[in-house]
């Protein structure tokens, strides 16, 4: 009887070899990017996991290259602005929508079209939206349509973090006498503390990782993008790839500290968003 | 109270007012940014589509529906749509494949759990452009560790150039793309796994069943509208991918690769035809709502069933 409850040996054998399979897929070409950050370029043409005779010089030779510390810089900045852009507007919404029902059809199905629509539709608009506006190529500029952009993700991941708060706690709130914005902001807040870090950190990662806007509103040093600046290793006839590799490793590594810091938030605000 | 009758009335309508201007000032800023967002470039776009204009001077003049025409039969729009579309709907159904496959495999081990969640994260968070330095560091003929490991064994005489070969260059980039974005088909295929109830899938082994035909007639069933929505959120994601198109082969081989939002950057950017990409992108649009609609109405169906 208990035979046939359990799986056969060669069950758990492909699925063990399926795990594996799908792991050394996932590390592979981060691994093999941070390998060929240390290769000379005759060892590049090698193509072999590890380099032959270890160099450091790509690092210092990427970063006289294209302003990567710069550009970093830039990301970080338009990422945070962004997120707080984003927070500051889709909080209040998603608790008005939720709690009081305010638009309480509206508002879901206007996020939900506005996400469904391919980015590339917005960027001509934008385009001559920010020259009237004198933002172009600044990081304001890019960080206001990126804060924008990231409208629905948040409003989609803060709605079921704010529909796991009891109704009866805001109308205790309420009842006492407390003003639907202070309820918001010293009963609520604290409470789904966990849901906005998550959508803060998500919202501040697809700015961070965002490539189609940034190309087309930063152009200069002052704002661009590493995202950006990774493109333009692409347009030269040689591409030093040792160089590419360490320029795009150095470039990741803000996102892999927060992947690695925060991942019980990340994973649970991309579980709960979707899901629920 | 019963004294004052008229004072609790305006105690009461003040408390209505107060809400409402609650219910205002909270969700005002964020119907202001989807304006900016997505309502006024709709409004736009649609006047430039049917206008002359290119990027420096809009409005050059009333041209009728001929971007529209020249979209349709005078560009490589309409070949840049079937290939974004077959890309939207073929690659999320392998990556929900892959993914509910190895949700189900993590289910049932539980150890080391927040190593393998770091390795499944890493993907998911690298920036596309990353992705796409990465996979050409893997694919390239000169240095690529494929290519390497194939000549090594044997198996090619030659370095193989995957972006510049008619049949391999989609197939490089879907692979590109199952791996940024089959963690999170993980990550969401192993919470709807836990949330299946235990007692049915125990009364089925109680009853006798395998554990593989208690996944295929039981569980998953029962997980089919959760994966359906799950699906839909890929294929909408697929609709919009550009970055990794741009990096790995600007559309290339010829138009091999040329989806349509690429299609679309190319002509507002390069060709500076605004006019003409506002009349692509308005049929763009069209043709996602058309995709989408019928696995929306589906999903609907099959929630309601439940």
């Amino acid at each position: 009887m208990s035979t046939l409850l359990h799986d056969t040996n060669t069950d758990r054998l492909i699925r063990m070899a399926f795990l594996a399979a799908m792991l050394i897929f996932f590390a592979l070409p981060i691994v093999y990017l941070f390998s060929t950050s240390f290769k000379t370029p005759d060892d590049v043409l090698q193509g072999r996991l590890l380099p032959d005779a270890a160099t450091l010089k790509n690092y210092p030779n990427a970063f006289a290259h294209i302003p990567v510390a710069r550009m970093i810089g830039n990301s970080v900045a338009v990422a945070l602005l962004s997120g707080i852009i984003t927070l500051v507007i889709a909080v209040p919404a998603t608790y008005a929508t939720i709690k009081l029902g305010a638009f309480h059809r509206t508002v879901p199905n206007i996020t939900l079209a506005s996400y469904a629509a391919p980015p590339i539709i917005a960027l001509v608009p934008l385009f001559y939206l920010l020259q009237t506006a004198h933002l172009m190529d600044s990081i304001p500029g890019l960080a206001l349509v990126h804060g924008l952009m990231n409208l629905p993700v948040a409003f989609w991941l803060l709605k079921s973090f704010v529909n796991d708060v009891p109704a009866e706690i805001d109308e205790a709130a309420w009842i006492d006498g407390a003003g639907y914005w202070h309820t918001l902001f010293s009963v609520i807040l604290p409470l789904i503390f966990p849901g906005i870090l998550a959508t803060a950190l998500i919202c501040i990662i697809l700015s961070y990782n965002e490539f189609l806007f940034a190309s087309a509103l930063t152009f200069s040093d002052t704002s661009r993008t590493i995202t950006v600046g990774m493109s333009l290793f692409q347009g030269e006839r040689l591409v030093n790839f040792g160089q590419m590799a360490a320029a795009s490793f150095v470039g990741m590594m803000p996102i892999y500290l927060i992947a690695f810091f925060f991942q019980k938030y990340l994973v649970g605000g991309l579980t709960q968003g979707s899901i629920k | 109270m019963a004294v004052f009758p008229s004072a609790s009335a305006t105690r009461s309508d003040r408390g209505v007012n107060l809400r409402k201007r609650a219910e205002w000032g909270m969700t005002l800023p964020l119907m202001l940014g989807l304006a900016i967002f997505a309502g006024y470039p709709l409004v736009y776009l649609v006047l430039l589509a049917f206008s002359r204009s290119d990027l420096g001077q809009q409005f050059q003049g009333f041209v009728g529906f001929d971007n529209f025409d020249w979209a349709l039969t005078g560009t490589d729009f309409p070949g840049s749509v079937g290939n974004a579309i077959l890309f939207a709907l073929i690659v999320p159904l392998i990556q929900l494949a892959l993914g509910l496959y190895l949700a189900v495999v993590l289910n049932k081990i539980m150890r080391g759990g927040r190593l393998l969640r770091t390795i499944v994260l890493l993907p998911l968070m690298t920036p596309p452009v990353m992705v796409g330095v990465a996979w050409k560091l893997i694919l390239n003929p000169s240095g690529g560790w494929l290519n390497g490991v194939l000549l090594r064994w044997g198996v090619i005489d030659a370095p193989v150039s995957f972006f510049g070969n008619d049949m391999l260059a989609f197939p490089a980039i879907m692979a590109a793309d199952t791996w940024q974005w089959t963690p999170l088909i993980v990550i969401l295929c192993f919470a709807i796994l836990q949330g299946v109830p235990h007692d049915v899938e125990e009364a089925a082994a109680l009853d006798g069943a395998y554990p593989k035909r208690i996944f295929w007639t039981v569980t998953l069933p029962m997980i089919a509208p959760a994966l359906l929505s799950v699906y839909l959120l890929r294929v909408i994601m697929a609709l919009k991918t550009f970055d990794l198109v741009y990096t790995l082969t600007f559309g290339g081989p010829g138009n091999a690769t040329n989806i349509a939002t690429f299609e679309i950057w190319k002509t507002a950017l390069r060709e500076f035809d605004v006019g003409l990409a506002s009349a692509q992108t308005l049929l763009f649009a069209l043709t996602v709502s058309v995709v989408t609609l019928p696995i929306v109405l589906l999903l609907n169906h099959l929630e309601k069933r439940r």
